[in-house]
């Protein structure tokens, strides 16, 4: 959301389309004024040790985009367990803390409350009949807090807005592997597979009645989602499994969306993708996002083997972004064939860590500018 | 009498129950239970491995054809300690300092275990001093290092420096999400696994065992 105070630290790239056109026009491989200017964020350290933020203040991802002047995005829905579990502290070491999370996973973290990701201990699903207990408690889809507000949307984000509108629509799988962790996931799949396929139906069924609420009513401009369901080095879920049980689900909501003319659909998937790729596509998700070099490669290489069907948003290296300014240019400049074909957005490929110096990442945002905007 | 040909793909296929019994069925028909671990279930996580390599299963498959393993580890391993039969090579792992996360490096504790490595786990947020201290106990061929974050990436470099410091003949392997060659080569590691089914070849290597 916009906050007043903040001050722009660096001017908006010019342009003579609106940002929601611009976004549009390159999701579709139509001619634009220039790219699409976003990045995925930062993680908390960046807020504490980047003087650029620490100094003036910035110390959330939304305020950042606000401060660097990114062209401007915005996602409504949101479709899980409702209500959550309560959060709780379980125990305490000197040097961590094990929590109930919201997802009813026990986690370790540090007790310092320095930036990580969650060390997954234990589930609160692990058998049928869990599933069943927390299935009735905590996802019905008749509840109350479920119903869109269709004003409340149309007054946040009206028709005449100038930036691209998203419906979110979800997860149908990295969820599910959130509430039963990674190893449970594999396990469930394969014990108790008519669970996990009840868990994906739920998260399936509650998107869709979103869908039917809200898209009768809001123009959406493209589809959101997350999975991160893929590491380093491949899936985290049994790839028959995504292909038989999680794709028809996706093919359920893409129709949906495209009966109402929502054709661009990105999940947030880190790691190797490419495995999935091809199920991806079948189901209807057509973007990939943020594209981690470290485990995808390079994005031209999967954007000229999958030709026109996919697009990427995201893709650039953020280990070249730490490595300096030669190899920043090298990776960037690597890019300018595909943002000019368009259906590719770059930005760095996850959350830019604190590694990457200030100054460097400075210097990044100016080369994208002289290589992607009116500038160059 | 059941065949170590169908414990192989037993576990290999992931099914713990049939590893299970085939293990028991094999013990009671009197095979010695290091052929049921040499010719049974470390063919079975080899297959495991290799079709890892050829990206026709992922992780999933390789944690449940591990869990089998470990399973029939159960009942194989008090055996195996009774009759004084120790594996030839023994590894240290650990998440290196900072770092909480410890998939990747349970997934290597099991692919090492299943090629017949005697793994002691020394779980996540390890020091290198504890690193030494379980490295020189042991009489440690192998040492591995994980990490998952870019920020826990420096302690893996203190971790090889101290290591190496202390002269040691022991190998050090690295790995994990923001590890690569080059990273492993800048500080020193003497090997570095892209994942967990290349893990097993590299280690072998690094021991000296042909692969």
């Amino acid at each position: 959301m916009s906050t007043p105070a903040i001050t722009p630290f660096l001017p908006k790239w010019r342009g003579s389309l609106t940002d929601r056109a611009r976004f549009q026009r390159q999701m579709h491989r139509q001619p634009v004024d220039r790219c699409f200017n976003m990045e995925f964020g930062y993680w908390d350290d960046n807020f504490k040790l980047w003087p650029m933020f620490r100094d003036h203040g910035i110390t959330n991802n939304n305020d950042a985009d606000i401060f660097l002047n990114f062209d401007r995005t915005a996602v409504v829905g949101s479709h899980w367990m409702h209500p959550t579990f309560p959060y709780e502290e379980i125990s305490r070491t000197a040097t961590t803390r094990v929590l109930r999370n919201g997802d009813g996973l026990i986690a370790e973290v540090p007790m310092d409350g320095h930036d990580t990701i969650p060390h997954f201990l234990d589930s609160s699903v692990k058998t049928p009949d869990d599933w069943k207990r927390v299935k009735e408690e905590r996802f019905d889809r008749r509840h109350p807090d479920r119903k869109a507000d269709i004003a409340a949307i149309l007054r946040d984000h009206p028709a005449n807005r100038d930036y691209p509108l998203g419906v979110w629509c979800g997860s149908m799988i990295g969820k599910v592997r959130d509430m039963l962790t990674v190893e449970g996931l594999a396990y469930a799949v394969f014990d108790y597979p008519e669970m996990v396929e009840d868990i994906v139906e739920t998260s399936c069924v509650l998107v869709e009645d979103f869908l039917d609420a809200v898209l009768p009513h809001v123009a959406f401009d493209y589809a959101a989602g997350w999975e991160d369901i893929c590491y380093k080095s491949g899936p985290l879920v049994s790839v028959g499994f995504f292909r038989d049980v999680v794709v028809p689900r996706y093919k359920r909501i893409s129709t949906k969306l495209r009966a109402h003319g929502v054709d661009i659909w990105w999940i947030d998937c880190d790691g190797d993708v490419r495995p999935l790729i091809p199920h991806f596509l079948a189901g209807g998700v057509n973007t990939m996002f943020p594209w981690e070099v470290n485990g995808s490669g390079h994005p031209g290489e999967s954007l000229d083997r999958w030709g026109p069907e996919l697009r990427i948003m995201g893709g650039v290296d953020k280990m070249a972004l730490g490595r300096g300014r030669a190899a920043i240019r090298q990776w960037v400049g690597s890019l300018v064939p595909y943002v000019a074909a368009g259906g590719f957005i770059p930005f760095c490929d996850h959350r830019c860590p604190p590694n990457v110096d200030p100054d460097d990442y400075l210097y990044y945002l100016n080369l994208k500018e002289e290589l992607f905007g009116m500038r160059g | 009498m059941p065949q170590l040909s169908e414990l192989t793909a037993a576990v290999a296929a992931g099914k713990r129950t049939d590893t299970v019994r085939l293990t028991q069925e094999l013990l009671a028909a009197g095979s010695a239970p290091q052929d049921i671990v040499e010719k049974g279930l470390v063919p079975g996580m080899a297959i495991v491995g290799e079709q890892f390599k050829k990206n026709e299963i992922f992780v999933p498959e390789m944690l449940v054809a591990a869990r089998a393993m470990k399973e029939a580890l159960k009942l194989l391993e008090p055996l195996l300690a009774s009759a004084g039969i120790k594996p030839k090579y023994t590894a240290i792992i650990g998440t290196v300092q900072g770092d909480l996360h410890d998939i990747g490096k349970n997934l290597i504790s099991m692919m090492w275990r299943g090629a017949n490595f005697a793994v002691i786990d020394l779980g996540t947020n390890v020091s290198a001093d504890k690193y030494l201290a379980a490295a020189k106990e042991h009489n440690a061929n192998l040492v591995g290092l994980s990490a998952l974050l870019t920020t826990t990436m420096p302690a893996m470099k203190d971790t090889v420096r101290i290591l190496k410091a202390a002269g040691l003949s022991t190998k050090i392997m690295v790995g994990g999400a923001p590890i690569t060659q080059a990273f492993a080569d800048e500080i020193g590691a003497d090997g570095y696994a892209a994942d967990a089914g290349t893990a097993v070849d590299i280690a072998k290597k690094l021991v000296g065992q042909a692969a």
